[in-house]
């Protein structure tokens, strides 16, 4: 399985959470789509669709959360027949990531949230302060930036 | 207040338990519980849930059939556990409760709620 992340701050919170939990996939992304950790994928491809929908099913549940709630939901799971997503929003000092996670039967809804919570706080810990003058977020960079993250994954940097 | 509510109350009244749950087998998710101040409830369902499902499966693969009770014995306490496929009932007791009645009180319990 590989299991790897573009900044080396998220690999320590990372694996404890997958060894913990135990599940099958693991994804932490930018709300923008761009990848930044994963584990249990063995394609690129795989992982940019898997951004893409995290990243669009983060922003439309935010919005429905706020229409029916006023606020953002917090967290979404959905049950299939033999696996089971979960995603959710981890606030670090470099700002929102979201989470997506693949469980079976070896793990539960429970087990996931409740190590879900631990990952959001050593996340938060070991996150460093965001950089003084951040590159802007350009559309016309975004392939640019998500080609340098999946090659940093697969080990083509 | 639930289905289980006097089931919990119960398992409460006994000498020395501090703690019962009725917990969702698949999920590890609480259904219900009576819990004292200071025990995190949604953490020893997810735990306990996830110990009772892994018994149950090493005592199918040891090839010795369904799981009865289960009790973990810790430094300051014991955890009991009873279940079936859909429910787990939990308790959280001291080293000093009688377990003996505490067994008798969950195996009724587990039959009311089956």
């Amino acid at each position: 399985m590989i299991k790897a992340s573009v900044e080396p701050w998220i690999e320590v919170p990372l694996r404890t959470f997958v060894e913990d939990a135990g599940v099958s996939l693991a994804l932490l992304l930018h709300p923008n789509g761009q990848v930044l950790a994963q584990y249990g994928f063995s394609r690129a491809m795989d992982i940019m669709s898997a951004c893409a929908l995290a990243a669009a099913i983060h922003v439309s549940a935010n919005e429905l959360g706020r229409q029916l709630e006023g606020k953002p939901f917090s967290g979404m799971h959905h049950a299939g027949k033999e696996r089971q997503v979960f995603l959710a929003e981890a606030q670090t000092k470099r700002g929102p990531y979201i989470f997506l996670t693949v469980f079976d039967e070896a793990s539960s809804l429970g087990l996931v949230r409740m190590y879900f919570d631990e990952f959001r706080v050593n996340l938060a810990n070991a996150s460093p302060p965001p950089p003084e003058s951040p590159e802007p977020i350009l559309n016309e960079n975004f392939e640019r930036d998500l080609n340098r993250s999946l090659a940093a994954l697969f080990g083509r940097a | 207040m639930s289905d289980f509510t006097a089931v919990l109350d119960t398992l409460i009244r006994q000498r020395g338990v501090r703690g019962s749950l009725v917990v969702s087998a698949g999920d590890g998710i609480p259904v219900d519980s009576n819990l004292q101040f200071g025990q995190d409830g949604n953490r020893v369902a997810a735990l306990a849930a996830s110990l009772y499902r892994k018994a149950r499966r090493s005592a199918q693969a040891a090839g010795l059939g369904g799981t009865g009770f289960m009790q973990l014995e810790a430094e300051t306490g014991r955890l009991c556990i009873i279940g079936g496929d859909e429910i787990v009932l939990v308790v959280v007791a001291e080293r000093s409760a009688n377990v003996g009645l505490i067994r008798v009180e969950m195996l009724r319990a587990a039959e009311a709620l089956a």
